[in-house]
């Protein structure tokens, strides 16, 4: 829809009403992104007791803050490497080839999303435990008497990776449908076959996408805290985010100054990370228009059913698996009795259902990840569009603000939101803290970015050659956004909303500190029961909590259809 | 796109509306509603209150649950904004009571039914009461080992080389206290956690974290509350649980009133139930050791059960060395 000329330059609200686009989504960026952050920034400074520059010398020049460094950085580059291989695979296995039961291939792929990575390292501290039916299956065993292999180094890599595969999937897959057909059509016909497509046309193209899916994975990974907390401190190898944790549980508000500069050591590898992002999009080339046909997929042949085969034993390990162990562990009888037919007993369940503070703890989830997902969906496409059409000064600040509540561990957003809200608003007199409204506040800033990347994925994707063809016929930058724009970037903005809403449900970090009595959340009930060496009953919620966001997927995948919403606004709809 | 408008507006609608319903109702604001803070187990915790509120049922009990040290940042955190919200205080040991009595913030109860009690178990000022005794001696799992571990000495063996976990004092209030009284032992020291961690003995989160690793057989060997190992070992995980012969720690998992308390009557009907041979007894069948003498010990703990041997130091020691104990420890064990 083009608005024609004499009608824009009716509109006296042209500019006006540009600016209020703007202007609230800087506010809003502003409020739940920056203003905790900077209350943050001015901690150590602020602190009384033992604050200012010696004290930041002091934690800087800690063996124990090189070390967290150097593991967090160890960590988040190893890790981040094993989730574009996994989830770039993945993404050009089951997105570019015939494989079949692609729909329920890509939901497979997706299942890490929706385990809390807490769960999900338990689950595979028992699969790679002594008592391991999956290592020995493949002859590699250990011993009793040795220490579970996941607690090292090497456990937190894996399972980070694993973790964090599904955002470079992601990705990926919105890389690989924005690639015109035209190109490997095109080589088709040249006579290049499938290896060769996908490593000389397919491959270059997504590498802008791959670039944003790591980074993605990891500034996730260096802001993890389930799995660095489950692996990383029992094996040793302390993370910042751990040693930030255990600081403040150890020691107190009175740390708060000290948590503070690690905090910032942190944002600052973070920061590293998305400005190579930012780089990576620099240099892409414009190249998608998404008028072409979409993207045939690569016959296999007669490695078909190798392929399938290697995918599903892969998948099936990684994936389900877990799911498996994580089942097993909700119907056991009593801690490390192994689950037969038999000994199985629903005792775990019904003590969820019979325990008000759970039900209470579902509700209070649902309701935030719904409302943290809506409100994303609603801000992140006038903000993406603001961003990648605009690479004005304010436009890029506003990027890097909105990533960094989500880059920091959550432990350090829920700590920031304490020092804002701890005392009521200012003029208003309503407190926020012990209330649901900080968790929500704190939602809002923790998943903007979770929700932002793909609706600028999908901004960017906009061949820039039909908002020109509006600009000259003389459509506002508002009735551009409107008629252009937004129909366009919805599918992944939709996408990226639905990413918050899972990210949210199982949320753990931010909640930690932020709950109180009345307003749990899931996350903090797995992770408590699990603290209080009830992780039959940790399992059984969380075998809850994947069933009821099986139950919301499902339910928006109908719905999808009843609508006839476009291809791609469900992750995993082909 | 309308349609998908609409949905947005009734989701947030929604939202806000079960946000509305769940976010006011802050804790005791009338007389019949108590907020609890607590370290307890929460199953157990709902038990405990359904109990209670059989003689009870005008007091509806809230309550926030974590570890110690987590409760008491929470509440320093509340101190900070001015609005502490719990009426009662339920943690793990007496050492962060005694420093919130020392920083003037618990109600003196004088009038509490404590006859029949040891004296010297609670708090000489009436601010806070002892509510059981729980020790911390070493779990062990019956598939994997053969022959246990007697005493703490024997964590030191070869045998168990990298298969000894441990709470962290970073995160349990028993721990905390366990690894403070050792450290302040002469018999033990520093010293003796230094060998532990040359023989690759681990650090978890709180007693869960260990129990979880010795039942499922991740370590062979935990440092641990008796009645977490004793209740799991009842329910047929494969665990049992020694009171080492050199001696265990003991908490007592005092309770106190805030000053802030907004309705310490409440709170005085709960201490006094907690108190009384009844809640004394629940705490029994709970799996607690009780701190009332003469009522029995739990039918999870073995037969003939005596007291263990107390490790004892000097609380003032403990209350003094306590956050250096929490940096050595970190320092030693990683985190």
């Amino acid at each position: 829809m083009i608005v024609p000329r004499a009608l824009s330059r009716r509109l006296p609200s042209r500019l006006t009403s540009e600016s209020l686009l703007l202007g609230g989504a800087t506010l809003y960026v502003a409020v739940f992104c920056l203003l905790p952050l900077l209350r943050l920034l001015a901690e150590p400074l602020a602190a009384d007791t033992g604050g200012g520059w010696q004290m930041v010398v002091r934690v800087l020049g800690a063996r124990a803050t090189t070390t967290a460094f150097w593991n967090t950085l160890e960590a988040g580059l190893a890790s981040t490497l094993l989730a574009v291989v996994v989830g770039g695979g993945l993404a050009i296995v089951v997105g570019l080839t015939t494989v079949r039961a692609r729909g329920l291939l890509t939901f497979i792929c997706l299942i890490p999303l929706l385990i809390p990575a807490q769960i999900a390292a338990l689950a595979w501290l028992e699969l790679a435990g002594p008592n391991s039916p999956l290592l020995r299956l493949i002859g590699l065993g250990v011993a009793t008497g040795q220490r579970n292999p996941l607690y090292s180094a090497g456990g937190v890599i894996w399972l980070l990776g694993l973790e964090h595969a599904p955002m470079v999937f992601l990705a990926a897959r919105a890389g690989l449908r924005a690639l015109p057909n035209d190109l490997v059509e095109a080589a088709r016909m040249a006579g290049a076959r499938g290896p060769r497509i996908v490593l000389t046309i397919v491959l270059p193209l997504l590498r802008p996408a791959l670039l944003a899916g790591a980074a993605l994975a990891f500034v996730s990974a260096i802001g993890n805290f389930g799995v660095s907390a489950l692996l990383g401190i029992p094996g040793r190898f302390p993370m910042l985010t751990t040693l930030i944790y255990r600081r403040l549980n150890g020691f107190g508000p009175d740390v708060l100054a000290e948590v503070a500069v690690l905090a910032m050591i942190l944002a600052g590898l973070a920061g590293a990370g998305l400005l190579l992002q930012a780089w990576a999009w620099g240099r892409q080339n414009r190249h998608a228009a998404r008028d072409t046909a979409a993207l045939a997929p690569l016959p296999l042949g007669r490695w078909r059913l190798l392929v399938e085969g290697g995918l599903w034993l892969f998948l099936g390990l990684t994936a389900l698996m877990p799911l498996a162990a994580l089942t097993g562990a909700a119907l056991a009888p009593a801690l490390g009795v192994a689950t037969t037919w038999d000994s199985a007993t629903l005792d775990h369940f019904r003590a969820v259902f019979a325990n008000p503070v759970m039900l209470r703890a579902l509700t209070n989830s649902f309701t935030l990840a719904t409302v943290a997902g809506g409100v994303g969906l609603v801000v992140a496409a006038p903000l993406a569009y603001f961003i990648v059409t605009r690479r004005a000064p304010l436009a890029r600040a506003l990027n890097y603000i909105a990533d960094m509540p989500y880059a920091l561990p959550g432990i350090i957003l829920s700590i920031s939101c304490i020092l804002l809200y701890l005392k009521p608003l200012p003029g208003l007199g309503i407190g926020l803290y012990n209330s649901f409204w900080i968790l929500l506040v704190a939602y809002l800033g923790r998943f903007l970015a979770l929700s932002l990347r793909p609706a600028m994925a999908g901004v960017a994707q906009i061949d820039p050659a039909l908002e020109e063809a509006a600009r000259v016929a003389g459509a506002g930058p508002m009735a551009r956004f409107f008629a252009i724009v937004l129909p366009l970037a919805a599918p992944a903005a939709a996408a990226g909303g639905l990413l918050v809403f899972l990210a949210a449900f199982n949320e753990l970090t931010v909640s930690a500190l932020l709950w109180s009595a009345g307003h749990e959340t899931l996350g903090v009930m797995v992770f408590s029961l699990t603290d209080e060496g009830n992780s039959n009953a940790a399992a059984a919620v969380s075998v809850i909590a994947v069933l009821a966001t099986l139950a919301v997927a499902l339910a928006a995948t109908v719905f999808a259809r009843a609508a006839r919403l476009p291809k791609g606004v469900l992750p995993w709809q082909d | 796109m309308r349609s998908l408008l609409i949905a947005i507006a009734a989701v947030f609608g929604l939202g806000l509306a079960s946000a509305q319903a769940q976010s006011p109702a802050p804790a005791a604001t009338t007389k019949t509603d108590l907020m609890l803070y607590t370290s307890q187990p929460q199953d157990m915790l709902n038990a405990m209150i359904s109990v209670f509120n059989r003689s009870h049922p005008e007091i509806t009990v809230h309550f926030f649950r974590s570890g110690t040290t987590e409760v008491m940042n929470k509440l320093e955190a509340e101190y900070a904004a001015g609005a502490p919200q719990p009426d009662l205080l339920l943690v793990a040991n007496a050492l962060d009571l005694s420093q919130m009595k020392a920083k003037d913030r618990l109600l003196a109860y004088p009038e509490a039914p404590t006859a029949g009690y040891d004296p010297a178990i609670h708090d000489p000022d009436h601010r806070y009461f002892a509510t059981k005794r729980i020790t911390t001696g070493i779990a062990y799992n019956t598939k994997l080992v053969q022959d246990p571990p007697k005493s703490w000495k024997d964590l030191l063996d070869r045998r168990f080389k990298g298969q000894v976990i441990m709470p962290s004092p970073l995160y349990s209030g028993a721990a905390a206290l366990h690894v403070g009284t050792m450290t302040a032992s002469p018999a033990f020291g520093w010293a003796y956690y230094e060998a532990l961690a040359e023989n690759g003995a681990l650090a978890g989160r709180g007693n869960g974290s260990v129990m979880e690793a010795v039942a499922s057989g991740q370590s062979a060997v935990g440092i641990i509350v008796d009645f977490m190992a004793l209740n799991a070992k009842a329910k047929g995980s494969p665990v049992d649980f020694v009171f080492p012969s050199d001696g265990v720690s003991v908490i007592t998992e005092p309770v106190a009133i805030l000053k802030t308390a907004r309705n310490p009557a409440g709170a005085k009907v709960f201490i006094d139930w907690l108190l009384s041979a009844e809640g004394q007894a629940f705490a029994a069948e709970q799996g607690y050791l009780p701190a009332l003498p003469g009522v029995a010990a739990p039918k999870t703990f073995p037969a003939g059960f005596v007291d263990p041997l107390l490790i004892s130091v000097d609380p003032e020691i403990l209350i003094k060395d306590d956050e250096q104990t929490k940096r050595t420890f970190s320092d030693l064990f990683g985190g």
